[in-house]
């Protein structure tokens, strides 16, 4: 449904420019929900914005439903008004001077694919009552809430039944309780219409949350493209291993495939890759098991000394030191970690190998079956 | 056309692709200045025929006056001028702002209209009534205090630098009341309170915390004063070119117009139109420096302090005698004789005698057709000018504030500098351009169109500040998101952007049209026979020594003033206005 290829676009600041894409390649399926998460500054919500016509890109080709929007070489550029797009921008942009109702029908009357005027009053109150607005309809849009200005904003965006919904962090001016509410709600909504969307955000879990695909964007650059499972579990470098959630790392040398050597002593992983050198390996907190002290004698099992611990609720959070070396760890009992000596085990499985930044270990993403399931559902 | 108005991404990548719709009209009239400011030099380094191969290029305008005694003399009346306008306009208008600011003073609604009344009453009317109050010859005062005391002279001469200084001051008394309102209403009362708890006594805390604080502030107000001060020309015009005493703005006045058979000696008005570019420049550098520079004390804090108040007590009723003398003098008594003046055949001190003597005499025999051209040619003008000002605004603030280019910041700049420029010089500059640019190619001597572009670029900055202030108040994402949902360019700017401008676009349009109304200067410089104003109607009369038919004439010109001020009141307490 979108199709860019070679996209770069920069940025005149005070002492030069600055490239806020470099050369993206993306493709979007249609119906698919496509999230762009990465840090202020990555260059995401340009490339949305190159989406949306609200800048022209320098370089690259950018095609809606296989139809050219941007492009460099032909000059062309659709202009934002003709490429039938729905946005929700981060400031809502409900606009104050009318009313909710008038705020969703403006689009519908007077924009480039003009509706049928008795058309427009239907459209406009479907899409007011998919995000449950009918009844404030001719409240003045700015005495509305956040959430409320946020839903106005979703209906006036999917009522012109647009070709792409974009979204640029529309969560982000919510509170923390309204935000995991609401994007379970945009992301229904979204697979009900069969809408394929674009969405932003610099929050992670959001991303994963929401998304179909991920793509990690950093410095104007992708670091990896995938489902959210793939970028947790199996993260292709380690900025995306520390961008998705926390990570313990062990500096250590293999000394035969399957086995290397770390400041605690040798641990095993899975996979024969053998690079030489110096090597990362990272496991997240929660792969960190507690053994019973019985079981001493198996490998990747570390005595360790409790060193804090955080209650949750649904879980608890403890850091332990094996010798030197501060570790992270998640249980869901209170019981399991109590005392000041512990035996932990990680699983061969769970440990990833990080050489100068990139993955070595790598299975290929596609093995996972549950990004597949997920994409195609 | 067509392709750049549609284009999107032209209009906002403005580094990309410029909008040559947009560019143009910010250009225009940034463009017309530099025009005006490069004729004067080119002028001013000629001598025989300008623009012809007769003339030659040449250093003796300035020559001539740097050796002219008479101009010597004419600095030195500018500069007492300036200093007492500066005086005056300060210790009237700094009270009060600190009075309506800092105090418990009640009624403060009504100071501040006063206050803005001031800004729109014409400076003129202060003159002309002063003259009828304190004219050595004519001035009542003068002669109730002659016949009081038996005096052999008139004591007050208000036809001098000093008098005219005290005029000019009263008249921009306003002007300095709202910079330095401005000023204490930003100032962070914490520190003056911090000194309190601190113990300090409440003399200590005015001389040692407040006084320094407001420092730059007051700085700047005078500087800006200053430089209102070097160029003025309506006032000094009034007061001093019947009396033979000149000022830079009346010297370069008579230099264009000379009296009896003399020749216009346009080259020497170059050179000292030079000159005052240069003062105006080096002034308004110095104001920006000042105005940075006070950025330095601002602390920051949080939003919406209330600051403290000064409890005044039974001496608010001081304050308000204070500003009553101020309304009254500046105001309200000027009006009354200029009233007076208007019904009474012949100007006389008030009498008994005299308003037996009341009569409508000079609206009869007035010269209406005159009167009427006049009328006609300001209503063309209030009603072009202040539209040509919102467009071309509106096309500058847009691209300085939503394009991201570097090329803002010079337009910005660029936007600012008719602010630096007095309108005596962009006159000049006008005429000389028509003069001896356009000649008979462009016919723009004389008519009221060459009064129209003046206008419009000497008004650009102000409307540029104002809209500016809206339009980065105004999400772009806005506009964005009208773009996005398939609303075009102009459909956006209909639906979207006027209605949320349209507060501050009424606002300028009135105070640009109330501007227009009642200006002078350029209209005295560019008028000749048919584009004459309605001010300069009121001038004319004046200069030949009609003093009452002038009087009646700017009673005329006040019934169409009052309500359009009504209006603009009314509507300013509903939005803000810019200043």
């Amino acid at each position: 449904m979108i199709s860019i290829q070679g996209l770069s676009k920069e940025f005149a600041v005070s002492g030069g420019n600055v490239a806020a894409i470099k050369g993206l390649d993306l493709e979007v399926a249609e119906g698919e929900f496509f999230v762009i998460v990465g840090a202020s500054g990555s260059g995401k919500t340009t490339l949305l914005r190159c989406v949306a016509g609200l800048e022209l890109p320098d370089k690259g080709t950018i095609r809606i439903a296989g139809q050219v929007v941007s492009s460099d070489n032909p000059p062309t550029s659709v202009p934002s008004q003709q490429r039938r797009l729905g946005m929700v921008f981060q400031s809502y942009a409900v606009w104050p001077h009318l009313t909710v109702y008038e705020n969703v029908a403006l689009p519908l009357a007077e924009g480039a694919q003009r509706v049928p005027r008795r058309e427009v009053a239907s459209r406009a109150r479907e899409a007011l009552r998919l995000v449950q607005l009918e009844e404030v309809a001719d409240r003045s849009a700015t005495l509305l809430s956040g959430g409320q200005q946020q839903r106005v904003a979703l209906a006036r965006a999917i009522a012109v039944n647009p070709r792409i919904l974009l979204m640029d962090e529309p969560l982000s001016n919510l509170d923390a309780r309204l935000r995991e509410e609401v994007r379970g709600k945009i992301r229904e909504l979204a697979k009900q219409l069969g809408a394929t969307v674009l969405y932003v955000t610099h929050d992670q879990v959001e991303a994963m949350a929401m998304a179909d695909r991920i793509a990690l964007m950093q410095a104007g650059e992708f670091l990896q493209v995938g489902s959210p499972t793939e970028l947790y579990r199996d993260p292709a470098r380690v900025e995306v291993a520390e961008f998705f959630g926390l990570m313990n790392w062990l500096k250590g040398r293999v000394v035969q495939p399957g086995l290397a050597e770390t400041p605690i002593g040798p641990l095993r992983f899975k996979g024969a890759a053998a690079p030489a050198g110096e090597v990362l390996l990272g496991f997240r907190p929660e792969c960190v098991a507690i053994l019973e002290s019985a079981s001493h004698a198996e490998s990747n099992s570390f005595p360790a000394a409790l060193r804090s611990s955080m209650f949750l609720g649904d879980q608890l959070v403890y850091h332990a030191a094996v010798g030197e070396q501060l570790f992270a760890g998640k249980c869901r009992t209170v019981a399991a970690c109590s005392g000041g000596r512990l035996q932990l085990y990680i699983d061969p499985d769970d440990v990833m190998l990080f050489s100068a930044g990139k993955r070595v270990d790598q299975e290929t993403a596609a093995a996972r079956p549950s990004a597949a399931v997920r994409a195609a559902g | 056309m067509k392709q750049a108005v549609l284009r999107l991404p032209a209009f906002i990548g403005w580094r990309n692709q410029a909008s040559p719709a947009l560019m143009g009209l910010a250009l225009a009239p940034i463009g017309v200045i530099l025009v005006l400011v490069a004729v004067m030099l080119w002028v001013s380094f000629q001598r025989g025929l300008f623009g012809t191969p007769t003339a030659i290029y040449t250093l003796e305008n300035y020559q001539t006056i740097l050796s002219d005694p008479f101009l010597y003399r004419v600095l030195w009346n500018t500069a007492i001028f300036t200093l007492t306008t500066t005086c005056v306009a300060l210790l009237t208008g700094l009270p009060i702002a600190w009075l309506a600011e800092r105090t418990t003073i009640p009624g403060k609604t009504l100071i501040y209209a006063i206050m803005t009344l001031g800004l729109l009453i014409p400076g003129i009317y202060t003159a002309m009534g002063w003259t009828f109050i304190a004219h050595p010859r004519i001035g009542f005062l003068n002669r109730w205090l002659v016949d009081l005391f038996g005096l052999e002279s008139a004591p007050i001469n208000i036809a001098t630098p000093i008098g005219m200084g005290f005029v000019q001051g009263l008249s921009l008394a306003a002007v300095a009341f709202i910079l330095t309102a401005q000023m204490f209403r930003a100032m962070n009362p914490t520190l003056e309170e911090a000194a309190q708890v601190h113990g300090m006594s409440f003399v200590t805390i005015l001389h040692r915390v407040t006084f320094p604080l407001a420092l730059p502030g007051i700085l700047a107000a005078v500087i800006y004063i200053v430089t209102i001060g070097v160029a003025t020309f309506d006032i000094p015009a009034i007061l001093g070119l019947g009396n033979r005493v000149y000022m830079l703005s009346t010297y370069i006045y008579i230099k264009v117009h000379p009296q009896g058979s003399g020749l216009p000696e346009y080259g020497i008005t170059g050179a000292v139109g030079t000159f005052m570019i240069v003062v105006a420049a080096l002034l308004t550098s110095w104001y920006g420096q000042v105005l940075r520079s006070g950025h330095r004390f601002e602390v920051v804090t949080g939003k919406g302090y209330r600051p403290a108040l000064i409890k005044l007590g039974r001496w608010a009723v001081v304050g308000w005698l204070f500003i009553g003398l101020y309304a009254f003098v500046s105001k309200l008594l000027p009006l009354l004789l200029i009233t007076y003046a208007a019904l009474t055949p012949y100007f006389a001190p008030p009498s008994l005698e005299m308003m037996r003597q009341l009569s409508l005499v000079h609206f009869y025999n007035m010269d209406w057709e005159l009167v009427l051209r006049g009328a006609r040619n300001t209503a063309t003008l209030v009603l072009v000018v202040p539209l040509l000002v919102l467009l071309f605004a509106f096309a500058i603030s847009w691209l300085v504030v939503r394009s991201r280019s570097r090329a803002r910041y010079a337009l910005e700049f660029c936007a600012f500098l008719p602010q630096a420029l007095p309108e005596v010089i962009l006159a000049i500059g006008a005429l000389l351009l028509a003069l001896f640019v356009l000649r008979e190619f462009v016919p723009l001597y004389g008519s009221v169109w060459l009064i129209a572009i003046v206008y419009v670029v000497a008004r650009i900055a102000f409307a540029t500040r104002a809209l500016n202030g809206s339009l980065l108040q105004i999400h772009r994402e806005l506009e964005e998101a009208a773009f996005v949902s398939g609303l075009s360019t102009l459909r956006t700017a209909r639906r979207v952007l006027l209605p949320l401008l349209w507060p501050t676009l009424l606002s300028v349009w009135l105070w640009t049209a109330l501007l227009v109304y009642r200006e002078l200067t350029v209209a005295v410089f560019l008028g000749i026979h048919d584009n004459i104003t309605f001010p300069a109607v009121i001038w004319s009369y004046w200069y030949a020594g009609g003093m009452n038919k002038a009087s009646a004439v700017t009673l005329l010109m006040t019934a169409v003033l009052a309500p359009l001020i009504v209006a603009f009141w009314w509507f300013g307490r509903r939005s803000q206005v810019p200043t």
